[in-house]
């Protein structure tokens, strides 16, 4: 889960990543640096355009910047291929998104246990971690169902289930409440605090204040630099 | 991931989309299905043609036929006694090569059952190695004996279509022929064997199932068959056979005409022989040219008949269908290819989002790329199982609507073959898709809509 504090959970050093070529590039990231040590709960706010969808890219190991030093857990994103960048994903790294991106076809069981396959987990395996991590998000009796059976939020605590399974170095969550309203949002934020209350390392990508409120700490972007880093 | 889960997911997302699926593999499916008729056609022609000719002797049975002899040597052709006795029994001198001779005399005779009807016959004087060479079969009875040959004994063996014609009443009835007196040229004749009714397998698996009462099934008029009659095919001059010991046809039917020659140099009609072993069919033929060489003095006045040439005519025949059929069969293959490869774009791009999730929670770009290949193999092969029976009832409709001369036969290696391709097929349309969707963009297809 977490590994020895002084290797932070992610970092960014002088960060740059423009978009096109030419005469006329945009810079969604101008020198962006950045420490997130294991444990923490950092918001990444800002408003669209601010830099925070390329930011979380490049902490998801989706992207790799143009300039500058990504880590993650210790491994050097900046210049990893795209099967390095796939296992940073699977080992390090789980995904919770505004849209849920559950699997319509597969059921609950088999949603959480996604992570596991591309890693090489064996299936009896896969089972007994899958039905742990649904146990975390209290859904144990929902492990057949199919998404489409579920309400919003039962969908997106069966994604926190997926992002835990493989016991990640960080959880990143983009708008996780976006879709849901107040009451399941509100669900899902105290899943999250409950989570780092356990010692997981969680990011939180919001556009929203009284959602980055909830995390300990508070950074906002701007045309792509780092605007304000604050706990709260 | 490997390739089987990837097979799994693909069988699932078929499961999911049946109907689409189905379409998919549509023209796989028709591929296999021709492919697996033409073969099975194609085994069906040779397989009744390998029977016919065992039937008539198969590739063993050589014959020696009167050559004119070259212009330049047509001053020593009176030299040769031609196709005699001599030659016969100089084939029996090397039995490891040559296993049976059946040297033939012929003669137009009258016949006459005193409790039947009187009919006219061919009627052949052979040694009792005709038997194997002519490849006969007993019905009832015996065929000719060493024995009989010796004492030109007034023995006869009937073929089916001539008891037929002998007691027209009591053929087809459990009567039994052997030991009756026919006169041949008004000398009587006891009946030592009947021989078996010789015909197509089709023919007589069809005569079986009318005989039990079954109704066959419609076929076109093929023209009338009476008893034991039946149209003129490969087979009449066997089932027209009217058998004695060769010394009996030259002693009651030959001698005592004018100028005949004894026996020994008597002209034969024909002589067959087998050839022991087939690996050694060329050597065999060099020892009874040479043998000839010697009875023939010198004189190159014969030929030999084999049925090499016969089966090759008929492999080459057999390659031409089979290969306008592959050609069919290949481009339906082609297009259930094309079909598949299209689905399989359509199908990746209604799965973006999917492909996305999957790239983001760790899918290398080649677990990807397996996960559509594996898809579009499994159709591949479920489309050629599918066609399989698509195949088999294809062939059963063929049978139905038109008369199959031979009926076909499916070799399990048509049936591996076939689905081999669709396999291949499935494979090869997977590809493009495969590598399509394994260059997503994660970051794209996860916003994909």
């Amino acid at each position: 889960m977490t590994s020895s504090p002084d290797v932070p959970a992610v970092a960014l050093h002088d960060v740059r990543k423009i978009y096109g070529t030419g005469p006329d590039p945009v810079a969604a990231l101008d020198g962006v640096s950045l420490r997130i040590d294991p444990g923490e709960f950092v918001a990444i706010t800002g408003t669209s355009g601010s830099g925070k969808s390329t930011l979380m890219h490049l902490v998801g190991c989706l992207d790799t910047p143009t300039s500058g030093r990504v880590t993650v857990a210790g491994e050097d994103v900046s210049t990893a291929g795209s099967d390095r960048l796939a296992r940073l994903r699977n080992r390090s790294i789980g995904f919770v998104f505004q849209a849920f991106n559950l699997l319509p076809r597969l059921d609950v069981q088999r949603n959480i246990e996604l992570p596991l396959v591309y890693a090489g987990v064996p299936a009896s395996e896969r089972r007994r971690r899958a039905a742990q991590a649904a146990a975390q998000v209290n859904l144990t009796d929902r492990l057949t169902h199919r998404p489409s059976q579920l309400s919003g939020g039962q969908c997106q605590r069966v994604a926190v289930a997926r992002a835990l399974v493989n016991d990640p170095a960080l959880i990143l969550a983009d708008e996780p409440t976006g879709n849901l309203d107040s009451a399941n949002g509100a669900d899902v934020l105290r899943l999250l605090a409950t989570l780092h209350a356990a010692g997981r390392t969680i990011v939180l990508v919001t556009h929203d204040p009284a959602v980055a409120a909830r995390a300990a700490r508070v950074v906002e972007l701007s045309d792509g630099r780092v605007r304000k880093d604050a706990a709260t | 991931m490997n390739w089987l889960s990837g097979m799994l997911i693909g069988l699932q997302e078929i499961r999911e989309h049946k109907f689409r699926s189905f379409l998919t593999m549509l023209g796989v499916i028709l591929g296999v299905a021709s492919l697996l008729a033409m073969f099975a056609l194609t085994a069906g022609i040779a397989a009744s043609w390998r029977n016919t000719m065992e039937q008539l002797g198969g590739l063993e049975r050589i014959g020696i036929n009167d050559k004119q002899v070259s212009l330049e040597f047509a001053d020593l052709a009176a030299l040769s006694p031609g196709r005699t006795l001599a030659d016969a029994e100089a084939l029996r001198a090397i039995p490891h090569l040559v296993s049976h001779v059946a040297p033939e005399m012929q003669a137009g005779a009258t016949l006459s059952a005193t409790d039947g009807a009187t009919v006219s016959a061919r009627i052949t004087g052979t040694w009792p190695d005709n038997f194997t060479v002519s490849q006969h079969a007993m019905a009832a009875g015996r065929f000719l004996t060493d024995l009989d040959l010796q004492r030109g004994a007034r023995v006869v063996v009937l073929g089916d279509a001539k008891v037929a014609e002998l007691w027209p009443d009591e053929y087809g009835t459990d009567a039994d022929f052997l030991g009756r007196t026919i006169t041949i040229n008004g000398r009587p004749f006891a009946v030592a064997g009947v021989l078996t009714r010789y015909e197509r397998e089709q023919d007589r698996l069809r005569r079986e199932a009318e005989a039990r009462g079954d109704k066959a099934p419609a076929r076109f008029a093929m023209g009338g068959r009476g008893p034991g009659g039946g149209r003129r095919d490969m087979f009449s001059w066997k089932n027209e056979s009217v058998i004695v010991p060769l010394s009996t046809l030259y002693h009651e039917f030959r001698s005592g005409q004018a100028d005949t020659p004894p026996m020994a140099m008597a002209k034969l009609d024909y002589l067959n022989f087998r050839v022991r072993d087939l690996t050694r069919f060329d050597e065999t033929l060099g020892e009874v040219e040479k043998l000839l060489r010697g009875t023939r003095r010198g004189v190159d006045d014969y030929d030999f008949d084999t049925r090499e040439d016969w089966f090759e005519r008929m492999e080459t025949s057999l390659r031409s269908t089979q290969l306008s059929g592959a050609l069919i069969a290949g481009i339906s293959l082609l297009v259930g290819g094309i079909g598949i490869a299209n689905i399989m774009l359509a199908s990746i791009s209604q799965r973006v989002r999917e492909l996305g999730v999957r790239l983001a929670v760790g899918a290398r770009r080649r677990d990807v790329f397996l996960q559509i290949l594996a898809e579009s193999t499994a159709i591949g092969i479920i489309g050629g199982l599918l066609g399989l029976g698509a195949g088999v009832l294809l062939l059963d409709l063929l049978g139905r609507l038109a008369p199959l001369e031979s009926p076909p036969v499916i070799e399990p290696s048509a049936v591996l073959i076939s689905v081999g391709f669709a396999s291949a097929v499935g494979v090869l349309s997977g590809l493009y898709p495969a590598w399509r969707a394994s260059r997503l963009d994660p970051i794209a297809a996860l916003r994909y809509e």
